[in-house]
């Protein structure tokens, strides 16, 4: 119950966008309690998940933030995006006005996050292909010309889901091991936290604090 | 920690919608969009002058614009609990669970705001008084019989 040594050694912060409807807080409810959520109500303004994951062999705690995606929430969602190291940005295979929104979800997340962001691309909802309205092959052309990351899953199954929040860790992972990503910079969307128990992290990290976006 | 009751707005956001919604103000004219848009700003300020000006906007609101009442109930919800007005909160959250009960986004702020109580040692405070004199009543019997024994 008390604060004690930490159990991760980083935190990554995540946000998850995208169209109203196409299964955002699904995913992240998948992801978090391994359970699929019929009849998801309307995400109000933003919702929080957490989930301790690892990345080899480093325990990294995931901070999620899940963005409402109607209209009238998106001014004030929109401040969510800063210090984000990954994002998740999610349109659903069945309603391709979805996926013709990406590239104003893209132009926010690229003005609002810095260059050293994950973006991951996630087309929802792959168990109903009967009702399929966006291809793979398009989608995934799209993905790679904007150089994003890109699965087709389903929160339904969970066909996926796992992979993408992974994956997306993975590569911000790599960044810190290759440098690219400077951990003391403001809002890169990750904090270290050194995982020597006993030790006072407050005073031998005083870095931390200019990280946190708290 | 970060979640729902501790992350805070940025002070820059904050006078962003704050010049908004006072340029409508000067105007007369106020839409539910720009008053929504503040109060949910300063419910997560760090000061608690900002929060209660969030509430009183935000509980205006929810007299007068029917249609974002779920959206206001639930940062009603979340400013309370930041001031530890908890009773307040819980019975927002009561309020918006009876009309949509399976709302998971509304289970895990109760859930959250439980977990706040139980850290500031408030668990059942609001019912603990009753329990209280009885454990009191409890140890004082179980004393009185023990000092009879000795004696």
């Amino acid at each position: 119950m008390s604060a004690g040594p930490y159990n991760y050694s980083y935190i990554f912060k995540y946000i998850i966008i995208g169209d109203m409807g196409v299964g955002k807080s699904c995913l992240l409810h998948q992801f978090t309690e391994k359970k699929f959520m019929a009849d998801c109500p309307h995400t109000i303004g933003v919702e929080f998940g957490t989930r301790i994951i690892e990345v080899s062999g480093q325990k990294i705690k995931l901070q999620i933030w899940d963005t409402a995606g109607q209209e009238r929430f998106r001014a004030v969602t929109r401040s969510y995006y800063r210090g984000a190291a990954g994002a998740l940005m999610v349109y659903d295979i069945t309603r391709r006005s979805t996926y013709n929104h990406l590239s104003s979800w893209l132009t926010d997340t690229r003005n609002l996050t810095n260059p050293s962001t994950v973006i991951f691309l996630i087309g929802n909802k792959c168990d109903l292909e009967g009702q399929r309205d966006v291809t793979y092959e398009e989608a995934s052309k799209f993905a790679e010309e904007n150089g994003l990351m890109f699965v087709e899953a389903s929160a339904k199954t969970g066909d996926n889901v796992e992979e993408a929040f992974l994956e997306t860790a993975k590569k911000i992972y790599q960044s810190i091991q290759d440098g690219r990503l400077d951990l003391n910079a403001a809002e890169s969307g990750v904090q270290h936290k050194p995982s020597q128990p006993g030790r006072n992290n407050l005073t031998d990290q005083p870095g931390n604090k200019d990280n946190c976006a708290c | 920690m970060a979640d729902v009751l501790t992350e805070t707005v940025q002070p820059e956001d904050l006078k962003r919608f704050e010049k908004i919604y006072h340029e409508q103000l000067y105007r007369n004219d106020v839409t539910p969009k720009a008053q929504f848009e503040y109060g949910w700003c300063l419910v997560r300020s760090k000061y608690s002058a900002d929060i209660k000006k969030g509430i009183i906007l935000l509980e205006e609101l929810y007299r007068t614009h029917e249609e974002g009442q779920r959206d206001y109930l639930y940062y009603l919800a979340i400013g309370n609990a930041r001031l530890k007005e908890y009773s307040k909160a819980l019975s927002y959250v009561r309020s918006f669970l009876s009309i949509e009960p399976g709302n998971q986004q509304v289970i895990n702020l109760h859930q959250t705001i439980k977990k706040k109580m139980e850290k500031e040692g408030l668990v059942g405070m609001a019912m603990a008084g009753g329990v209280v004199l009885a454990v009191g009543a409890i140890v004082g019997f179980g004393m009185a019989i023990a000092s009879k024994v000795k004696s």
